[in-house]
């Protein structure tokens, strides 16, 4: 039901007029959201509306807000940037505010420590842009450096292709403010002794571990509204001289640094690859970027993209070329690392030691991909990952599947699965063909390694009812099939969830390996929102599902 | 006491149940000034199971439970009991490598391993763990992973708990629990092994770190039985270096560059009492070394692994070495007045017995936060300023800087030896201890690792922390039969 005139009268009184909206034409393009098709009634592209839109300036606005929605029992609901559906409001018959943070997008520099302090509207593009002008950079989130810093830090996961080297958000994040769905203010670590961001455990046990584990709450529990988040060294001109025409933007290889593109064999070898990558501690940017497009289609769509005389429709073309099949046989198995050096000499050993590790390996350098134009595409697209349009780019939607993360040996033991259950279900033309491997991932979304994972890229026509329907049966043969070799569900299963109603979720989790999890997330839950302003982003369970001990 | 002893023998067998007075006596007291209170029994289950059931038994009977892992010395109080008829849940029998893969370099351990055992199964197998600097013998890893102590390479510790990884724990209401990766299937390592899961991924499972809620807990909050460990490969070439100064100033620029370039492995600075400490086989020989130490000492181990060692060693060299000239200073293949052999021993081995902290004058008070390094030269003034003022030797004073999460954070640490037989230097040692710590945490520094008074004021100042933990304590403990009255629990 729309939200009373009192209670909107009182947001306003929080964050004055401007900055507060109930046009339903403004709340929808709220719930217009990515993945919404999927699952949602008739294929919408809509998401719950909300009652109301409230932009806070500031913690103190957003403490209020809070207060407020547990005084008039509204959702709350914060959106910084926005990535996927559960971004949106969950319930189409519980009033839930969305609180749009974009008006919170301060950046403050410590040069001195590499730390930065960010607001929730700070993306990753800013702060890198910032970063690198200071001779520091950042870890960029795989969804892109439009996305907000602070949601990926404290409310989602937060790794990317430079986790690898830099840590992933959740190790580099350094201290959350919090406000519980009660309107408290939880800061953690050295934070909350007033000491300084720059100590994100304990005291005594670390509070940041009730705030956000493998993931964050996504908008399930209360707001952030800063975080510090620990910078690393940049070696490049810090004038970031890109060049190119757009949007093929390039980036001059620094003498200290380098770009290439790697392949191996079979999947066996690049397993290798990867464990020799780790033990000669070699890279700086680690990722199987370019294969989103999908293997059979990637190096044509890639020298495309790169050619100002190209366009779209010239890909079946190229494809047919024979030097870009050969390429594409090539390449069938890469991926993207840059490597970065303190020193000249430092550069040209970890060269040396990569072209030992290939040559045991017996794995090699795409030439072509290793050539300066290409260099300087992969280059700032790595560094940057400012080229996000292109997972929308054959059709206009896409769903990541798979993505399970582990050890180079575990991951490779759904690949094969992975790609022959695209190749079935894009047999009939709804989803895009690409040959059944559209896997990218970073090469560990943890530091030193460890950690891979691969998202099966699946393109489908968000607008055309028959390809979503593909789409999402192609998610839940994804689950199926995982299941069938072993693996866990990867995060087609997320994704799907936001369809699923309260009830079949808890019941979901209620008979999880350990449910316990749920339950404990269930009393912190009972603890921090007692008025249930929160959803279900936050996993937990009702006490009536509580299984026996 | 028969049926105390009837019970627990009951759970860990007549031979794992201890009541002698000398042995309960062992464990009543520690270096630290908390308030002595012997265990009504010491207890040393084998197994995980042993550990649910004691805390079963617990539950039932309101008994106080005490994890220890580690042997004598135990330095912070936080392994006395707060509590009259507690008993000690001593872990040392738990003391199995479950696990080594030198492919995707992890082991799994139980929480009686020490380090002493740990090497050498690891180096067989060509691969080591980042320790404390010069941990006693037997000092358990997972305790010490447990307590955040600080790891020796600041690029290798990716985040503060590193090289933490997944665990398996009995909470305080007996509920046995897998964190992180292990926690998302089948509760049984084995069957992970064999399905190929490393436990790499320390977070969650789902929205909670309870990694990094048993991290600083001195266990508060569960009994952890196992832990998987991320370790490193035996580096194929080694080097020592050092930069000696008169100041702390001098080194803390240079202390930044190293660390942010992430060149080198050990990288810790200490001054010259500290090192006399560390390497001298006595207190006399403590004293006579420190007089001929240079003031400030940065030591850099400098490591090359897997291919091109020597090589990687030599550019490193060459990159510090550039490093440390351009701020007028100089690289130095050893330090003044100690063989290099012994400080690389610190540094790779284990502490000989009795503990080097404990050399000089039998006893000693550690005072330690963190705080970025720019604010280290003015935490250290203060120190000097309070033992001024309690007329403690300054010169007795061992400052020990170690950074921690890449660089970003630097683990401080104020060491000041005492006689503990005599009164006049306990009661003046633990004045100063009690007001330099007062100071230091009005000034900034961050007392992240609070054990016993320092837990009050701590807490003091962090309302939103006290209420989280508390909250916590109530679902994973809701009896407080661990370790009660420790942190702010």
């Amino acid at each position: 039901m729309p939200i009373s005139d009192e209670a909107y009268a009182a947001l306003e009184a929080i964050v004055g007029k401007e900055n507060v909206s109930r046009n339903p034409a403004v709340m929808d393009s709220y719930a217009f959201q990515w993945l919404a098709e999927l699952v949602r009634p008739e294929l919408s592209h809509f998401m719950p509306r909300p009652v109301a839109v409230v932009m806070p300036g500031s913690t103190e606005e957003v403490q209020a807000i809070v207060k407020l929605a547990n005084k008039y029992k509204i959702k709350v609901k914060p959106h910084s940037t926005g990535w996927y559906h559960w971004a949106a409001p969950m319930y189409d018959d519980k009033d839930t505010m969305q609180l749009d943070m974009r008006r919170m997008n301060k950046i403050e520099i410590d040069e001195k420590n590499g730390i930065a302090i960010v607001e929730p509207y700070v993306i990753h593009a800013q702060l890198h842009a910032e970063a690198i002008k200071r001779g520091w950079t950042c870890n960029i989130i795989g969804a892109g450096c439009s996305c907000s810093v602070v949601a990926a830090a404290c409310a989602y996961m937060g790794m990317g292709p430079g986790a690898y080297y830099m840590g992933g958000h959740a190790e580099n994040v350094l201290g959350m403010e919090w406000i519980t769905p009660a309107g408290e203010i939880v800061r953690s670590g050295s934070l909350g002794s007033g000491d300084g961001w720059f100590n994100s455990e304990g005291p005594g046990p670390s509070v940041r571990g009730v705030i956000r584990g493998a993931l964050g709450q996504r908008g399930g529990l209360g707001v952030f509204t800063r975080c510090a988040i620990k910078l690393v060294h940049w070696s490049g001109r810090t004038d970031w001289p890109v060049t190119g025409t757009i949007p093929a933007y390039r980036l001059p290889v620094d003498e200290t640094q380098r770009a290439y593109t790697l392949a191996a064999p079979d999947w066996d070898r690049w397993a290798d690859l990867y464990y020799k990558i780790y033990d000669n501690e070699l890279g700086f940017i680690f990722h199987r970027q370019f294969n989103l497009a999908g293997a059979d289609l990637a190096p044509a769509f890639w020298l495309m993209y790169t050619d100002p005389t190209k366009k779209l429709s010239d890909v079946p073309a190229m494809v047919a070329d024979p030097e870009i099949a050969e390429l594409t046989e090539e390449m069938r198995i890469s991926f993207q690392i840059v490597l970065s050096g303190r020193s000249v000499a430092d550069i040209e050993l970890q060269d040396q030691i990569l072209d030992d590790v290939l040559a045991e390996t017996g794995c090699w350098k795409v030439e072509r991909f290793c050539d300066k134009d290409m260099a300087e595409f992969t280059n700032v697209y790595l560094q940057r990952l400012g080229h996000k349009h292109i997972n929308f780019v054959w059709v206009g939607g896409y769903i990541g599947s798979w993505m399970q993360i582990g050890t180079p040996d575990w991951v490779k033991g759904y690949i094969p699965t992975a790609q022959a259950g695209l190749a079935r279900d894009a047999k009939d033309g709804l989803l895009v063909q690409c040959g059944g491997d559209a896997m990218m991932g970073p090469g560990s979304s943890y530091p030193g390694g460890g950690g891979v994972g691969l998202e099966q890229f699946v393109s489908y026509d968000p607008n055309d009812e028959a390809s979503t329907r593909a789409g999402i049966k192609h998610m839940e043969d994804a689950i199926t099939d995982a299941l069938s070799i072993g693996y866990p569900p990867g995060k087609e299963a997320m994704y799907l969830e936001m369809g699923h109603s309260d009830d079949r979720t808890f019941k979901k989790w209620a008979a999880a390996k350990q449910p316990f999890t749920f339950i404990f997330q269930r009393k912190i839950k009972e603890h921090y929102d007692p008025n249930d302003i929160g959803d279900r982003m936050y996993n937990y369970i009702p006490e009536e599902y509580e299984p026996a001990k | 006491m028969e049926g105390l002893k009837q019970a627990l023998s009951g759970v860990v067998g007549d031979a794992n149940v201890f009541d002698d007075p000398a042995v309960l006596e062992s464990y009543a007291a520690d270096q630290s000034f908390v308030l002595p209170i012997r265990p009504k029994a010491v207890v040393r289950p084998g197994s995980e199971d042993e550990v649910q059931a004691l805390v079963v038994w617990a539950n039932q009977t309101g008994t106080p439970l005490v994890p220890v892992s580690s042997g004598a010395p135990h330095f912070y109080g936080d392994t006395v009991p707060s509590a009259p008829g507690a008993v000690m849940v001593d872990l040392s029998r738990m003391n199995r490598v479950l696990k080594i893969d030198v492919r995707d370099r992890m082991a799994v351990i139980e929480p009686g391993v020490t380090y002493e055992q740990l090497r050498p199964a690891l180096a067989a197998e060509g691969l080591m763990l980042v320790s404390p600097l010069a941990p006693r013998a037997d000092k358990s890893v997972v305790a010490s992973l447990l307590e955040r102590q600080p790891t020796l390479v600041p690029r290798m510790n990716y985040a503060l708990p590193e090289p933490l990884r997944n665990m398996g724990v009995v909470w305080g209401d007996g509920t046995r629990f897998s964190t992180g990766e292990s926690g998302n299937s089948v509760l049984d390592i084995d069957a992970q092994w064999n399905a190929g899961r490393r436990l790499t991924d320390p977070k969650g499972p789902a929205q909670t770190d309870f990694f990094r809620l048993l991290t600083g807990a001195q266990g508060t909050l569960g009994i952890v039985t196992w832990a998987s460990v991320r370790v490193q490969l035996i580096p194929g070439a080694k080097k020592t270096m050092f930069v000696t100064t008169d100041t702390l100033d001098d080194l803390v620029d240079l202390s930044y560059r190293l660390t942010r370039l992430r060149v080198g492995d050990e990288l810790l600075i200490v001054n010259g009492t500290y090192l006399a400490a560390l390497v001298a086989a006595d207190g006399a020989e403590a004293v006579a070394l420190r007089a001929s130490l240079p003031a400030w000492t940065l030591i850099i181990g400098i490591a090359g692994r897997a291919l091109r060692p020597e090589q990687r060693v030599a550019v490193a060299e060459q990159d510090i070495a550039a490093e440390v000239a351009a701020r007028g200073l100089k690289l130095q293949n050893a330090v003044p007045g100690v063989a290099k052999s012994r400080i690389e021993a610190a540094l790779e081995g284990v502490a000989p017995e009795p503990h080097w902290k404990l050399r000089a004058k039998g006893a000693v008070a550690d005072i330690f936060f963190h705080t970025v390094l720019e604010n280290a030269p003015g935490y250290l003034a203060t120190m000097v300023d309070a033992a001024v003022a309690h007329k403690y030797p300054v010169a007795d004073v061992g400052v020990y800087l170690q950074p921690q999460h890449q660089g970003v954070s630097y683990h401080m640490e104020f060491s000041l030896p005492y006689a503990a037989d005599d009164k006049a230097d306990a009661a003046r040692t633990r004045a100063l201890y009690s007001d330099a710590s007062t100071r230091l945490m009005a000034e900034g520094a961050y007392f992240s690792r609070p054990y016993g008074e320092w837990a009050d004021p701590v807490y003091n100042r962090d309302a939103a922390a006290k209420d989280a933990l508390r909250t916590v304590k109530a679902i994973l403990d809701p009896n407080n039969i661990l370790n009660p009255s420790k942190l702010c629990f």
